[in-house]
Parts: C-alpha cells; structure tokens; sequence
C-alpha cells in the first residue's frame, strides 16, 4: 500500500501533508507528556519495531507469503499516539533509504497508514476488548479485529485517494495525468484484496502477537495497560471513592426535597421567637440571647425561604432549595479543582527533582 | 577494475548473492522459497544496500560534494517539478539526464539501473496494465481486442500515454530519491532535514531507529536462521508458520523493550534531559549555489516546454 511519487498529483500530496501535519503535534505532543524523557527511545525503537514488522513475511495458505503493517499492534502495545510517531518515522526510512514509497507522498502514506490505521484500529480494540482480563482470549482477538478493520480503512483511503485522480487531473483529450483508475474501480480492487487477504494477515499477526505476549510476556502488555493486575490480568478496582453513585443519591434526595411542603406543622427548632409555644416548655418569657440572636441574619439572600411577602411560598421553597444546592455544588467543584492544580503542581516539582537527581 | 569498486570499502563477497541461500532443492529442482527464506533474504539484502549506498556515499562523486540541505532541498523541488510533467517524452529525456549524473556520481549504471527499474515493471508496469483498455480509458483504440459480450475492446491511444506517463514520472521520481540518498551519508541527510522544518526530536527519533534497525535485524534473522536450521522439509504449513511469525514478533518486541530502556538509562546517564541536538551543517559554497541555481534553472526549463508542448 506504499504509495510511490507519480500516482498522486501534488496537489493531492499537499493536501495530505497538511491533513497530516495536526496529527504529527497532536501525538508528540500526548507522548512526550506520558512518557517525559523516555519518549525518544521508546519511540525509536518502535520506529525500529514496526520497519522490521513491515519486513517480516507472512505464510499465506495459498503458499505464497504476505505482509503486515502492524500500526494498530503498536498501537495495543506503546498508545495510538505513540504509533503515529512511530510508523511514520519506519515509513520515511523506508521512503528515503529505500525508494519504497514515495517522498511527496510520504504526507498520504502517513495519512492512510501511520494515522488512520492505529487511530481506528485502536478504538475498535478498545471497544471490542472493553474491560476483559489482559490474558483474555477476547483481548487477542480483539486486537487482531481492530487490525483487519484499521487496515481495510486505511486501504480505503488509499482508494479514495487514487480514485479521485483521474476525476480531477487529466489532459484535454481525456488522458488522465496521474493513477488512470476512477473510484468505482479502485475502491473494489484495494478493498477485494485488502478484505479477503491483506487484512487476514494483519489480523493474524495481531492477534498473534497478542497472544504470545498473553502467555510468554504479560508485562509488556502492561506498558499501555496500566490499569490491570499483575497477577490475574484483571482490571484493578479503582482506589478512590466513584462519585457517580453519590451523586444519583444526592440528584433523588435534592428532587424529593418538595415533598417536605407536604407535610404538616413546621419543622422542629425552626419556629421565630414570637411564634413559640413558651408554655410547652414550661418558659414564661422568651430568653434575652434567643431574642437578641434571633434577627442577626436579616440579609439573607431568600429571607425566609420565600419571595417578599411570601407571596408564593412553595415556589420561592423550591428556588431558595435549587439555588442552594447550586451554590454547595459549586463550593466543592472548586475546592475539588484547587486540590487538582495543586496535586499537580507537587508532581511536577518531584519529577523535576528526580530528574536532577538522576 | 572499476571507479565505482576501487572506493568500495566492504568486501566484495559480502555484496554478492551466495549460492548457500539459492532457493534449490535436492536435485538441483527449483521450488518455491518458503517465508523462513524469502524474510532472511529479505534482511540480508536490506543490509547489501545499505553497505553498497554507504560506500557510495563516501566516494568523491559531483553529488557527494554538494552541501546535503542544497541537495535535499533541489531534489524535492526536481520531485515537485517532475509531477507536473504531462509528457512522457519529456520525462524519459529528464530520466537520461539522472543517469549522466549517476555516472558522475561514481554510481555504478547497472546498480542504478536495476534498483529503479527492478521494481516497476513488478508494482507499476502490472497496476497500470489494465488502464490501456478502452474499458478503464476512453478513447481512441489504437489495437483491437476483439468485442466481449458484445462490447469493443482494445487499447486506447489514451490509456497507453497515460501508463507511459506514469511509469517513467514513477521511474524518474524514485531515481531522483536513489541520487540523493546514495550520495549523501544518512546522518548528513537526517541533519539536512532541519532545512525542511523537520523538528530537531523528530529527526533524532529517525536517527535512533535507523541505528537500532542493525542490531533488531541481527536479533530476527537469527531466530529465523535458528528455525531454518530445524527444518528438515520446506516449511509449507501455513498455520504452524503464522505462528511461528507471531511469536517472532512477540519476541521481537521484548527485545526491542529490553533495548529502548537499557538505551534510555545510557541517555540518562550521560546527562539526556530531552534536548534533541544534529549534527552542525558546513558553510554553504559557491558550488552547492550554481547547483542550486541549475536545479531552479532546469525544473524551469523543463516546466516551459512541458507547458509548450500543449495537452
């Protein structure tokens, strides 16, 4: 699928690069802020990793042999955006040192192989593997669909690419100027080959290597796995508290707040001096720091719970409750965001140390 | 003995095909390599060419004493030119003028010849087979088929300059690479990029992978050597070899872990804290400017006749 110079116009090379160019930030950016100072290694020799997985043969049952790609299997193992970096770095040694793809379409080759396959592929591993074991078989094959479904994508945009050509760039007898074959033809070739061949291979050696790496090497899945059991391989349960169902507990009780209107008499405590029963309590007068105390708060936002003179008295009950929850919620919003910025803060500083230590 | 072998510092031996990995059976019989043989194959012919491209560049070609970012950066616009060539007469009599600088490169012709062309008539030539016919590309048929199901068929006027036009834009634009990377030592090139705009951590990433591709490739080819050491009879099991292949990769990668992390401590140790640095660019010369200024001249001149010649 390495699109040699000369198939595409440059325009379309362009084109390509330009789309690519966000992609390339985007992801050395994400890596280098998981990763920090590892990063160049590690990507590197993915890089490494993924020009020699470009290498390596495939036996086919027809007798013949196939390659694979290996984006989204980079992508299972190092993080998508670590496989972006690293299957365009294998693309342009190849290109360069090879002549195997071109160089002004070395911004589609990446587009199609080094962005679309991991990124796609990646989301259907995860979404295919959800949140089974790391040795479960379903995690293997899991990854192996999400390669057969990145790599026929990413043919897809090949054919796309190539389709458009002849539409878009030919001389004024009709001959075409670049790839000759219109869409309605190139789309069923690339995508024929790459469904029924191309893409098997990549989903066994996917799933393959998934699978070893399953029995023989679990830690290595751990590396953009880190949520899961040393041990078991399951999913660890989260240390920190979820605050999902606290919340839906709160949301019920806040909503159920209006049925208090329903009920009879008024809460106990909540009386003003004036309406007290005195002789309940066996007081003949109200006492002076009761009295005194009693109006101290007459600036309240919803004195009284109630709009002026109580005109409506339910409404202005369940706005002052609405206003008041809103108000706490926020309080503790912000209390939560403080404590984050600083958590991070503190983290920066102890790798920053630990960097100057090492 | 010629120029081109008189500079070659690998030994001849080592750049030659060996008979001990001919595909031959008993008897003398050819038969078809199985994936064991055509992946080791695969490796050692990657590093013949690296070797061969090593050696090239280190000679004293025209090419070679062209300041690497003038060289890059002519090359992709001779590429840019190329691609809006609409004539394939006119790309052929570019691509004879590659050859004349190949030659004064102290690249051996053969070699040249074959790298490009060795390939195309296998991915380009067969792609673009189809396209003559009148049923791909309109036109004015030129050699008649006979009629399928009662439709005309033949090869068309149009689609053949068409899959003339592309094969030799294809042959011209990878021999326009092969120039620049034979004449230029990798690290050179990888400095030049900067020119490009290339980030600096993107090309010490390059140059890293590069360098770790010889010693990964040394780790695969003896674990596939290993398992052609075992097996007596050709490997046909597709299964069993599919695999195979994957735990190679499987084990690939935990070598490759292995290596990224024993490289980082190394990179810590010597005071690695993520500022990337190449290698310094000399000073450019009059020389790489009149190259510069022929490049410019040439991909114009080419551009005006294209353009005079219509179409």
């Amino acid at each position: 699928m390495h699109i040699p110079d000369g198939y595409l116009s440059p325009q379309t090379c362009a084109a390509l690069y330009v789309a690519a160019t966000p992609f390339w930030l985007a992801a050395g950016r994400r890596v280098r802020k998981v990763v920090t100072s590892r990063y160049v290694p590690l990507v590197s020799i993915g890089a490494t990793y993924c020009f020699l997985i470009m290498m390596f043969n495939v036996p086919v049952p027809d007798g013949t042999t196939a390659h694979a790609v290996g984006g989204v299997l980079i992508a299972c193992m190092l993080g998508p955006w670590a496989a972006v970096i690293a299957v365009s770095t294998a693309l342009l040694i190849q290109a360069l040192l090879f002549g195997d793809g071109g160089v002004l379409a070395f911004g589609a080759n990446s587009f199609n192989m080094a962005i679309v396959m991991p990124l796609t592929g990646y989301a259907v591993y995860r979404a295919v593997a959800g949140n089974s074991s790391l040795v479960s078989r379903r995690r293997a094959i899991a990854a192996g669909i999400g390669g057969y479904v990145g790599l026929n994508l990413s043919a897809l945009f090949a054919a796309v690419e190539f389709g458009l050509q002849p539409g878009l760039f030919h001389r004024a007898d009709g001959t075409p100027l670049y790839s000759p074959f219109y869409i309605s033809q190139t789309i069923p070739t690339m995508m024929i080959s790459h469904l029924l061949i191309a893409g098997v291979v990549e989903f066994a050696l996917t799933a393959g290597v998934v699978a070893y790496l399953q029995r023989a090497n679990l830690p290595l899945m751990r590396i953009n796995h880190p949520g899961f059991g040393a041990d078991t391989g399951d999913r660890e349960v989260p240390h920190r508290v979820g605050w999902k169902r606290p919340a839906m507990v709160l949301s019920v009780m806040a909503l159920a707040t209006p049925l208090g209107l329903l009920a009879p008499g008024s809460a106990f405590g909540e009386a003003a001096p004036n309406d007290l029963n005195l002789a309940k309590y066996h007081l003949d007068a109200v006492p002076d720091g009761l009295r005194h105390y009693a109006g101290f708060f007459h600036n309240a936002l919803f004195d009284g719970y109630g709009f002026k003179n109580d005109a409506h008295p339910a409404i202005g009950y369940v706005v002052s409750a609405a206003a008041g929850s809103a108000l706490i919620a926020l309080a503790f919003m912000l209390w939560i965001g403080l404590r984050r910025v600083a958590r991070r803060r503190k983290s920066q500083r102890v790798r920053h140390m630990a960097e100057v230590l090492a | 003995m010629t120029m081109a072998q008189a500079v070659t510092t690998t030994p001849r031996w080592l750049l030659e095909s060996q008979v001990g990995l001919c595909s031959c059976g008993r008897n003398g019989l050819r038969r078809k390599t199985g994936f064991v043989e055509k992946t080791i194959t695969g490796s050692t012919g990657l590093v013949r060419t690296v070797l061969r491209s090593d050696d090239i560049a280190a000679s004293s070609g025209l090419m070679q004493s062209i300041d690497e970012r003038i060289k890059l950066i002519s090359i992709v616009l001779m590429l840019v030119a190329v691609s809006f060539v609409r004539h394939a007469s006119l790309l052929l009599a570019a691509y004879a003028v590659t050859l004349v600088f190949a030659h004064l490169s102290q690249i051996p012709l053969r070699f040249f010849v074959k790298r490009v062309w060795l390939f195309i008539p296998i991915f380009t030539g067969i792609v673009v087979l189809p396209a003559t016919l009148n049923v791909i590309t309109d036109g004015r048929i030129v050699v008649p088929l006979g009629t399928v199901f009662g439709h005309r068929l033949g090869i068309t006027s149009q689609g053949l300059q068409a899959a003339a036009l592309i094969v030799s834009r294809v042959a011209l634009s990878i021999s326009l690479v092969v120039l620049l990377t034979l004449t230029t030592a990798w690290s050179r090139l990888l400095s030049a990029l900067r020119s490009l705009f290339v980030p600096r951590i993107f090309i010490v990433i390059l140059g890293m992978a590069y360098r770790y591709i010889f010693q990964l490739l040394d780790v695969t080819d003896e674990m596939y050597v290993a398992r052609k050491a075992r097996t007596v009879k050709a490997d046909r099991a597709s299964a069993s070899g599919r695999r195979f292949v994957a735990a190679t990769a499987g084990s690939l990668f935990g070598k490759s872990n292995e290596l990224a992390q024993e490289v980082h401590q190394a990179m810590v140790a010597r005071c690695w804290r993520g500022n990337a640095r190449t290698l310094a660019s000399r000073r450019i010369s009059m020389r790489d400017v009149l190259w510069f200024g022929g490049c410019v001249f040439v991909a114009l001149v080419v551009l005006v006749i294209d353009r005079s010649l219509g179409g």
